[in-house]
């Protein structure tokens, strides 16, 4: 009897000791209460030396947790990282409602422009829905090229299961061409690398010696829309991907493939200076392919021998085009300036317009969004063009307008 | 020649044990009041007063606007008396700067006239009034909650 409680005596002082000892020697936390939530959280005891990610979410008033989940008063770090979405990226898009939605955010009204979320899942880079309708076809799955089908489930499309394909093409096509939409993991290769979701292409890659990325941006660079553009091709004869073979050595040379034609501009603007957001991120619509979904053309910025670009002459201070220059100011946007505007409205916000002498015609000037680079440019109109205004398909231009490589 | 305790004097193996298991509990008793104390103590962040001392009232003269970064506000003295704007965007709660043609939201541009009224969005309010008053000391108090 005796002997059992010395035994069990000594076990609970050795227990309550270490407990002490450990209790005695944890972190000290280092709390923040972050406006949005009014939560304390202690993920800054681990993570103070994290940059702010982005003007728009500083940390003392977004925290970490409304983007990141987490347990925000966990000092053990698996405890505290054992609720966290999306593991280290939140955007994707398996959880990006939860991680990045919210009407005062970017899962808001058409209306306000804050349907980021709604527009991106549903766009081609997100569904494939386009490349998926055009295999289903090919194969003789549907009898016609309208998408029924995504990487996921959504309005409109029911989730594509290539295992449930007939087709032996289908079933490669599934295996080893479903790489580059947003919620796939990218290829191996240094020139693939990048994340899923709205990160993809708004935040800086994962870096190659595995330390945190801490980003977000709406200036991006051609590079981040090369990690899944230009690399390479799917070919239908083998279902295969085959990376491109060349060894670019500069941005003349990486940005299109060899066999690609491009002007000047295409090369030495980023692809954001003239591809929309609607273009890119989606407009909610479901469309057939990537022409469908793209609607900019040269004539959008340089107009036709009949015609002028479209303009638009800022008028209210709540103009999306203002909103768009403040989180990206890299021109000095103002109340009365006129900008460029696609057909379908969309301000192209980094390009204003600066009339001619005399009444004679204007000229633009574009700010390019990744650094801010100025270039100025001439409508066709009045040039020595001589293109049939209907013909305004890129290649009818790069008949003239190709730039040798 | 060796001296032999005595037998009362010796510790027997049974008190030995007895201590022993004694000391253990009264060790692990200490440890474990430790450990309630230590976790009885445990602040966790405070939270924000609701009223905030801004100081003598001298400070805030006639005709000046001042930003009282302790309670992120900005008082302003004039013919109407004391008043209060929170520098709080309504957005999304990031701090909004100030300068001479009004208030600016640093994370998404919201801005706003000198008067606190709402100039452009994505806030959808001007921004907050706050209650202040002076108190026996003469200091001025502003309630933010």
């Amino acid at each position: 009897m005796h002997r059992s409680l010395l035994l069990a005596s000594f076990v609970l002082l050795v227990v309550a000791g270490l407990a002490f000892w450990q209790q005695s020697h944890a972190l000290a936390p280092l709390a923040i209460t972050p406006s949005l939530t009014g939560q304390t959280e202690y993920c800054l005891t681990c993570h103070a030396d994290l940059p702010e990610i982005s003007p728009s979410h500083p940390v003392e008033t977004f925290g970490c947790v409304l983007c990141h989940g987490g347990e925000p008063l966990a000092l053990d770090a698996n405890l505290a990282h054992s609720s966290m979405r999306g593991e280290a990226n939140p955007s994707d898009l398996t959880v990006v409602e939860a991680s990045c939605g919210g009407e005062m955010c970017h899962s808001g009204s058409a209306l306000a422009d804050r349907d980021h979320i709604q527009r991106v899942t549903s766009s081609l880079q997100a569904t494939y829905a386009g490349a998926i309708a055009q295999m289903r076809y090919t194969f003789g799955a549907q009898p016609d090229l309208t998408p029924h089908q995504g990487i996921y489930a959504i309005d409109g499309l029911s989730a594509f299961d290539p295992s449930t394909e007939t087709s032996p093409m289908l079933q490669q096509f599934g295996s080893n061409c479903l790489t580059c939409h947003l919620s796939a993991q990218p290829m191996t290769g240094e020139v693939y690398n990048r994340w899923t979701g709205c990160a993809a292409c708004h935040s800086t890659a994962p870096a190659s010696d595995s330390s945190l990325v801490h980003s977000l941006t709406t200036s991006i660079d051609y590079t981040q829309c090369n990690a899944c553009h230009n690399q390479g091709n799917y070919s239908l004869a083998d279902m295969q991907f085959h990376a491109r073979i060349d060894e670019p050595s500069d941005r003349l040379h990486a940005y299109y493939q060899p066999i690609a034609q491009f002007t000047q501009c295409e090369y030495t603007l980023a692809c954001t200076d003239c591809h929309t957001r609607q273009e890119v991120m989606g407009d909610g619509q479901i469309y057939n392919n990537e022409k469908e979904a793209e609607y900019v053309q040269c004539q959008t910025c340089h107009g036709t021998p009949d015609s002028l670009p479209l303009t638009h002459t800022i008028s209210s201070e709540d103009e999306l085009a203002l909103r768009m220059a403040f989180l990206n100011p890299v021109i000095d946007l103002q109340m009365g300036d006129t900008i460029l505007v696609t057909d379908k409205g969309e301000p192209l916000w980094n390009i204003r317009v600066m009339p001619g002498e005399n009444g004679g015609l204007p000229s633009y000037e574009l700010f390019s969004k990744p650094i801010g680079e100025r270039f100025t440019f001439n409508p066709v109109m009045g040039s020595a063009c001589q293109q049939d205004p209907t013909q305004q398909a890129s290649n009818t231009c790069h008949e003239c307008h190709s730039v040798e490589r | 020649m060796n001296a032999t305790p005595s037998k009362d004097k010796l510790i027997t193996r049974r008190s030995f044990v007895s201590w022993l298991v004694k000391g253990s509990l009264a060790g692990s008793a200490l440890l474990g009041l430790g450990a309630l104390g230590r976790f009885i103590s445990f602040g966790s962040q405070p939270s924000s007063p609701s009223q905030v001392d801004l100081g003598p009232v001298e400070n805030y003269p006639p005709g000046s606007r001042s930003v009282a970064t302790s309670a992120a506000v900005l008082v302003i003295h004039d013919e109407g008396g004391f008043r209060a704007l929170s520098l709080v965007c309504p957005h999304l709660g990031c701090t909004v700067s100030v300068s001479e043609e009004g208030f600016t939201c640093p994370c998404h541009g919201s801005r706003y006239l000198p008067d606190g009224s709402l100039r452009n969005g994505p806030a959808s309010r001007s921004l907050d009034s706050l209650r202040v008053e002076v108190d026996a000391q003469g200091h001025l108090i502003v309630y933010t909650g």
